[in-house]
C-alpha cells in the first residue's frame, strides 16, 4: 500500500506551491517564511498515531512534523493552558470536542476558517457543528468521533435468557432481572468518574448544556431531558438495580473479565477498551444501539472523540492546518489511524474505509459491525458545549459521587452542576442567561 | 559530646568579610530564583483574575485585572477549603501519633539488645520510603477495591462480611495507612540513628543498677530522643498538611472522595483542571500562612530543644 | 570528637548486656516487616501476571507473563520507558550531586563563620520547607518560560538544586563534625578559605553530604508535578510522568495496568540498590540534631 515515488513527488510539490501562495497571499504578519523546511510540533495522546505522522514526514520533506505523545483528555487540555500563557505552545494538538470552547476563550486555537474552506463537506454535519461552536469560525479538524452504543455479553444474556433492551424502560427491566437471576452479577454500572459518558447519555435525549443567543451564553445543564436521564439512573443506582462504582478502575476491570457487570453502554471504541482490559472475553461480547427514551426512535449521543486543532502562537498555521486536513481527510492517513490507531475516523468517506469492512477483532462474529456503526453514527445529535466544561465536569465528579454516597436524587447533583457553572462564567465575566 | 562548646568558642583567626557570602551566594541565588520570585509571583496573581468580555471566544476577549482581595475573600469563605482544612487536621491528629508511635516503638526494638532480625526488619520498614507516593497509592487502591483485594478474599472466604475500605466511613483511614505505609520507616530510621549516637555506657550504668530494657526504654532512652523526636513531629506535620497525591490517586477509585478532599487537592483542581491559577495562588498563600502558624507554634510550645546545639 | 559510634562499635558495648532473645519484641518487628513488604510482594506478584491474570487470579499468586510484560514495556514507544529511566537516572543523580554541594557549603558557612544577617538567612532559607511544591509548579514554569527553558533538561535539574532541609541538616553536620580547631589550625597555615572548606571541611562532611544526596536523590526520583508541568515532549519524562501518560490516555484507550505494574517495579529496584549501597555512609541521625561534637 505504499504512495508512488511519483504520488510523494506531487505531494511535495503541491505542499510547497501551497506554502508559496499562502506566503505571499500575506495571510498575516506573523506567517511563515517563503520557503525552506518547517517543522511542526504536535501533541496527541492517541496510540499508533505515531506511523501516521511518519507516513506524513516520509511524503512531506518539507514539512516535518514532530509528534510528542501526552497524557490524554483533560491533562492535556491543563497543559495546553499553560503553555500558550507562557507564549510556546505547539503548533498542532490533538483536543477532544467539549475542550474546545475553553481552549478558544482562551486564546489558545485559531480560526482557521480560511484555510478549510474546502473541508466542511467532508465531515457529518454534527461533527462540524462542534468545531464551530456554532459561529462563522472554524478552530479544529474533526479526527475521530464516539457515537455511543450497547455492548453486552451475549453469552451471559444467552445462559440468564435475557433479552437485548431497545429501550431504557426494556433495559431498566433487565437490571432488575439480573438481580434477580444472579445476586453477584449486575447489568451495568453508572460512573460518577465519566462526566463524558453522562454528557452522551443526556445528549441522546434531546439535552443542551449551552448555547449562544447573539452575544449571550444561555447554559441549562439542568434541563428537562437531562433531569429525566438522571432520575432514570439515580432510581437504578437507588434500588440497587445496577451498581454505582466507578468505571476505569481495576475493580471494573475484574467485573468485566468475570462477568459480574454484563453490559456496557459506551462508544465506537469500546471494542478497543474492552480487548485491553479483558482479552480472555474475546467473541462474548456483541453490540446493539443504545436502548431508546420512545420505543422506535433511533437516536444517540457522542462519548469522546477528539480533534486536531491549530494553535493560535504557531508561526507555521498553513502548513498546520495542512497536515491536520491531510491527517483527518486524506485516505492514506485515515486508513493509517484506522488500522494502527484503532481510531473511528469523523470524515464521512473514512467511515466507509475498506479496513471498516471487516469487524473488530474483539468482535469477530459480529460481521456487520461497522455497518451498524455508521448508521448509529449519523443518528448522533449535535451539541454545543461551553467555555467551562472543565468545570461542570469537575462538578458532575463531585456531586454525583455524593448523590451516590449519600442515596439523594441525581437531578439535584444536576442543580449543582447548574450553580457552579453558571456561577463560574459569572465571575469570569461571561454575559450568561442562566 | 562537646559540639556547643567547641563552636561557641571564640575564633582566633578571622575570615575575610565578604567570604561567607561568597560562599552562600549559589544557595541565596538559586533561592531567589526558584523559591522567593516564584512566591512573589504567587503572591502577585493571588491579586489578579480574569476578565472576559461577552461571548469570550474571539481574539483578546480576556483580560487580566486586578481582583484587589477578592481570591483572599472567596477563599477565606469558601466552606469547602474549610471543610478541608478541618479534615486534614484531623487526619493529622490521627495520623501523626500512629506514625511516630510506631515509628519509636521500632527504633527502640531495633536497639534493644535482646531483639533478633533487626537487620532484616530495618530494611523492611524503610524500604516503602523509596516507592514514589503515586505507586503506592496505586499499589494501596489494589489491595483495598473489595473486589480485587486480597484481604476481602480472605475474609470472605472465612464466612465474615467484605469490608469496602473505600467505603464513606473508612476511606480516611485507608488514606492515613497509606501515609502511616510511607512514613513509618524514614521515621524510624531517624530515631534509630539518633539513638545509637548515645554512648553505651549510659545504658550498661543503668543495666547495672537492675533496670530492665522497658525501664532503660521509658526512663533514659525516650527522653533523650525528644529532640528528634520533636523535629520529626515538626517535619512529618508540614508533610501532613500538605497531603494531597494519595488522595488525589485514590480518588479515581472511589465515590468518596471529593476534589476538594484536602485543601491542596483544591488548589490542584483550581490551578491544574479549572484554568484559574489566581485562586488558587490565593488559596495557597493562605495554607502556606497557617502551616508557618502550625509548625512555629508547635516549636514555641515545646520550647527550643529542638534547636539547642550550635545554633545560638 | 567522640562523633559517632558505629554499629559495630556498638555491638561490642552491647555484647555483655545480651541475654536470651526477646520473642515478643522479636515478632513486633517481624510483623512491622510483614506489613511494610506486602504491598512490595503484591507488586512482585502481580507483574508476573498478564493482562487478564492480573484481575482474575488471586492477587498474591504468582503468574507466567513476567518476561512477556517486560518485552511489551520495552517495546512500548520504541522502548521509551528506558528513555524515561535513564533520564530519572540523571535528573535525580545529578540533581542530587548539585544540591549535596550546595547546601554543603551553605551549611559549612552557616555554621563555620559569624557574619552579620546569619540567622536571618538561614531562617529565610529554612521556611522553604513550608512552601508546598505544588503552589510553585506554575509560577516556576511561566518564569522559566520566560527565559526559554521549558521543556529542557534544565527546567527539572534547576529547581530541584535547592533544598531547604539539605541546607538544615548539612549546617548541623557541618557545626558537628568539622571542629573549629582544624579550621583554624588550616588558617594559620595560612591556607585560602575555599581551599579550607574543599580540603578540610568538605571531606569531613561527605557521610552527611551523602545524605544529603539520598535525601533529594529520592525527592527527585519521586517528584512529579514539576516534571509533568514542565515537560511537553515525552523523550526527556523522567519515569513517574511517563507512566502517568501510560496510565491516563483518556477514556478510549484501556488504562495499561500490567505496564504500568512493572514499570514501578523497575523503577523501585535502582532506588533499593542504591540504598544498600550507600547505605554505610548513610547519616539520618543529623536530621535530629542528634550528632554530638
Amino acid at each position: 500500500m505504499r504512495p508512488s515515488i511519483g504520488k510523494s513527488l506531487a505531494a511535495a510539490a503541491l505542499a510547497t506551491t501551497l506554502l508559496a501562495t499562502a506566503a505571499c497571499s500575506g495571510g498575516g504578519d506573523t506567517e511563515e517564511e517563503p520557503t525552506g523546511p518547517v517543522e511542526l510540533s504536535f501533541w496527541s495522546w492517541a496510540p499508533g498515531i505515531e506511523k501516521t505522522v511518519d507516513l506524513w514526514n516520509s511524503q512531506n520533506p518539507e514539512i516535518k512534523v514532530v509528534l510528542s505523545k501526552q497524557a490524554g483528555g483533560a491533562d492535556i487540555v491543563t497543559k495546553l493552558l499553560t503553555a500558550a500563557k507562557a507564549g510556546n505552545p505547539p503548533d498542532l494538538a490533538q483536543v477532544e470536542y467539549q475542550s474546545l470552547p475553553t481552549l478558544v476563550s482562551n486564546d489558545v486555537l485559531a480560526d482557521i476558517a480560511e484555510q478549510t474552506k474546502d473541508v466542511k463537506d467532508k465531515f457529518p454535519a454534527g461533527a462540524w457543528q462542534q468545531v464551530t461552536l456554532g459561529t462563522e469560525a472554524v478552530y479544529a479538524i474533526p479526527q475521530d468521533s464516539g457515537p455511543m452504543m450497547l455492548y453486552y455479553r451475549e453469552d451471559i444474556f444467552k445462559e440468564m435468557g435475557l433479552t437485548v433492551p431497545k429501550t431504557w424502560d426494556e433495559f431498566a427491566a433487565t437490571a432488575r432481572t439480573v438481580r434477580q437471576k444472579d445476586s453477584a452479577k449486575y447489568l451495568t454500572t453508572f460512573s460518577a468518574a465519566d462526566p463524558g459518558w453522562f454528557a452522551g447519555l443526556a445528549q441522546q435525549a434531546g439535552a443542551s448544556w449551552w448555547g449562544i443567543d447573539g452575544e449571550t451564553w444561555k447554559v441549562s445543564v439542568n434541563d428537562a431531558a437531562t433531569k429525566k436521564v438522571a432520575d432514570y439512573w439515580g432510581g437504578l443506582v437507588t434500588e440497587g438495580a445496577i451498581s454505582g462504582n466507578p468505571m476505569y478502575t481495576p475493580e471494573w476491570n475484574k467485573s468485566l473479565n468475570d462477568g459480574t457487570i454484563i453490559a456496557w453502554p459506551s462508544a465506537v471504541w469500546g471494542p478497543g477498551v474492552l480487548e485491553g482490559n479483558a482479552p480472555d472475553t474475546k467473541g462474548k461480547w456483541a453490540m446493539a444501539p443504545l436502548p431508546q427514551w420512545s420505543a422506535g426512535e433511533n437516536k444517540t449521543g457522542n462519548w469522546g472523540g477528539s480533534t486536531t486543532g491549530v494553535t493560535a502562537a504557531s508561526k507555521h498555521k498553513t502548513a498546520a492546518v495542512k497536515f491536520a486536513t491531510w491527517m483527518n481527510t486524506d485516505t492514506a492517513a485515515t486508513d493509517s489511524l484506522i488500522t494502527s490507531g484503532a481510531i473511528y475516523p469523523a470524515a464521512s468517506a473514512a467511515q466507509a474505509s475498506q479496513h471498516l469492512q471487516a469487524p473488530p477483532a474483539f468482535f469477530p462474529q459480529q460481521a456487520d459491525f461497522y455497518t451498524s456503526a455508521k448508521t448509529i453514527a449519523d443518528s448522533a445529535a449535535g451539541f454545543t458545549w461551553g467555555p467551562n466544561t472543565n468545570v461542570t465536569y469537575d462538578t458532575y465528579k463531585d456531586a454525583f459521587a455524593k448523590a451516590i454516597t449519600d442515596k439523594t436524587p441525581f437531578s439535584a447533583a444536576l442543580d449543582v452542576m447548574q450553580s457552579a457553572t453558571v456561577a463560574d462564567m459569572q465571575k469570569n465575566g461571561f454575559t450568561v442567561a442562566g | 559530646m562537646s559540639a556547643t562548646a567547641t563552636t561557641g568558642r571564640k575564633r582566633k583567626g578571622t575570615a575575610p568579610r565578604g567570604v561567607p557570602y561568597l560562599f552562600l551566594a549559589p544557595a541565596i541565588i538559586l533561592f531567589t530564583l526558584f523559591l522567593l520570585l516564584p512566591i512573589g509571583y504567587a503572591i502577585y496573581l493571588s491579586f489578579r483574575q480574569i476578565k472576559v468580555s461577552g461571548l469570550g471566544l474571539g481574539k483578546g476577549s480576556r483580560t487580566e485585572i486586578w481582583a484587589g482581595l477578592d481570591n483572599y475573600a472567596s477563599a477565606l469563605g469558601d466552606p469547602e477549603l474549610l471543610g478541608s482544612a478541618l479534615r486534614v487536621l484531623a487526619y493529622g491528629l490521627v495520623l501523626l501519633p500512629i506514625m511516630l508511635g510506631l515509628a519509636l516503638l521500632f527504633a527502640l526494638l531495633l536497639d534493644a539488645p535482646r531483639v533478633r532480625f533487626g537487620r532484616f526488619a530495618k530494611l523492611a520498614i524503610f524500604l516503602p520510603y523509596a516507592v514514589p507516593g503515586v505507586i503506592a497509592s496505586m499499589l494501596w487502591g489494589f489491595l483495598y477495591l473489595p473486589a480485587v483485594s486480597p484481604f476481602n478474599d480472605v475474609i470472605g472466604a472465612l464466612g465474615l462480611p467484605e469490608p469496602n475500605m473505600l467505603g464513606g466511613g473508612s476511606v480516611f483511614f485507608a488514606i492515613v495507612n497509606i501515609a502511616v505505609w510511607g512514613g513509618v520507616g524514614f521515621n524510624m530510621i531517624v530515631l534509630f540513628t539518633s539513638l545509637r549516637a548515645v554512648p553505651g555506657e549510659i545504658y550498661e550504668s543503668a543495666s547495672i543498677d537492675g533496670a530492665s530494657d522497658l525501664q532503660i526504654a521509658l526512663r533514659i532512652k525516650i527522653p533523650l530522643l525528644m529532640p528528634s523526636l520533636i523535629m520529626t513531629t515538626v517535619f512529618s506535620l508540614i508533610a501532613t498538611l500538605q497531603v494531597f497525591t494519595e488522595p488525589l490517586t485514590i480518588r479515581s477509585l472511589t465515590n468518596s472522595i471529593s476534589s476538594t478532599w484536602t485543601p491542596l487537592m483544591k488548589v490542584y483542581r483550581d490551578a491544574f483542571s479549572q484554568n484559574d491559577i489566581y485562586s488558587a495562588a490565593a488559596s495557597s498563600v493562605v495554607i502556606a500562612v497557617v502551616t508557618l502558624v502550625l509548625s512555629f507554634g508547635f516549636l514555641r510550645l515545646v520550647s527550643r530543644q529542638a534547636f539547642g546545639g550550635e545554633n545560638r | 570528637m567522640t562523633t559517632v559510634l558505629h554499629d559495630q562499635d556498638l555491638a561490642t558495648v552491647r555484647a555483655g548486656a545480651r541475654k536470651r532473645t526477646s520473642w515478643l519484641g522479636s515478632s513486633i518487628l517481624i510483623l512491622g516487616a510483614v506489613y511494610c513488604l506486602l504491598p512490595i510482594a503484591w507488586v512482585v506478584a502481580a507483574s508476573t501476571k498478564n493482562g487478564s491474570d492480573l484481575f482474575t487470579t488471586f492477587t498474591f499468586a504468582p503468574g507466567t507473563g513476567f518476561l512477556e510484560n517486560l518485552s511489551d514495556l520495552s517495546s512500548t514507544g520504541d522502548g521509551i520507558y528506558w528513555t524515561w529511566l535513564f533520564n530519572t537516572a540523571i535528573y535525580a543523580g545529578v540533581g542530587g550531586v548539585l544540591s549535596a554541594l550546595v547546601s554543603g557549603i551553605s551549611g559549612y558557612t552557616l555554621a563555620k563563620y559569624r557574619f552579620a544577617g546569619r540567622n536571618a538567612i538561614f531562617n529565610v532559607l529554612l521556611a522553604g520547607v513550608l512552601v508546598p511544591g505544588i503552589t510553585l509548579a506554575v509560577p516556576q514554569y511561566l518564569l522559566l518560560a520566560k527565559v526559554g527553558l521549558t521543556d529542557t533538561y534544565w527546567a527539572v535539574l534547576l529547581p530541584q538544586i535547592i533544598s531547604p532541609y539539605g541546607i538544615y541538616l548539612a549546617r548541623i553536620y557541618a557545626a558537628a563534625a568539622v571542629p573549629d580547631t582544624v579550621v583554624e589550625a588550616a588558617r594559620t597555615d595560612g591556607a585560602g578559605e575555599f581551599r579550607i572548606f574543599a580540603r578540610v571541611g568538605l571531606p569531613m562532611m561527605v557521610p552527611g553530604l551523602v545524605t544529603v544526596f539520598l535525601f533529594q536523590f529520592v525527592a527527585i526520583w519521586n517528584n512529579f508535578l514539576l516534571p509533568f508541568i514542565m515537560l511537553s515532549s515525552d523523550d526527556k519524562f523522567p519515569v513517574t510522568v511517563g507512566l502517568f501518560t501510560l496510565l491516563n490516555q483518556g477514556a478510549t484507550v484501556p488504562a495499561l495496568y500490567s505496564h504500568v505494574i512493572i514499570g514501578s517495579l523497575l523503577s523501585i529496584i535502582p532506588l533499593i540498590a542504591l540504598f544498600l549501597t550507600l547505605q554505610r555512609y548513610w547519616r539520618t541521625d543529623l536530621i535530629s540534631g542528634a550528632v554530638k561534637g
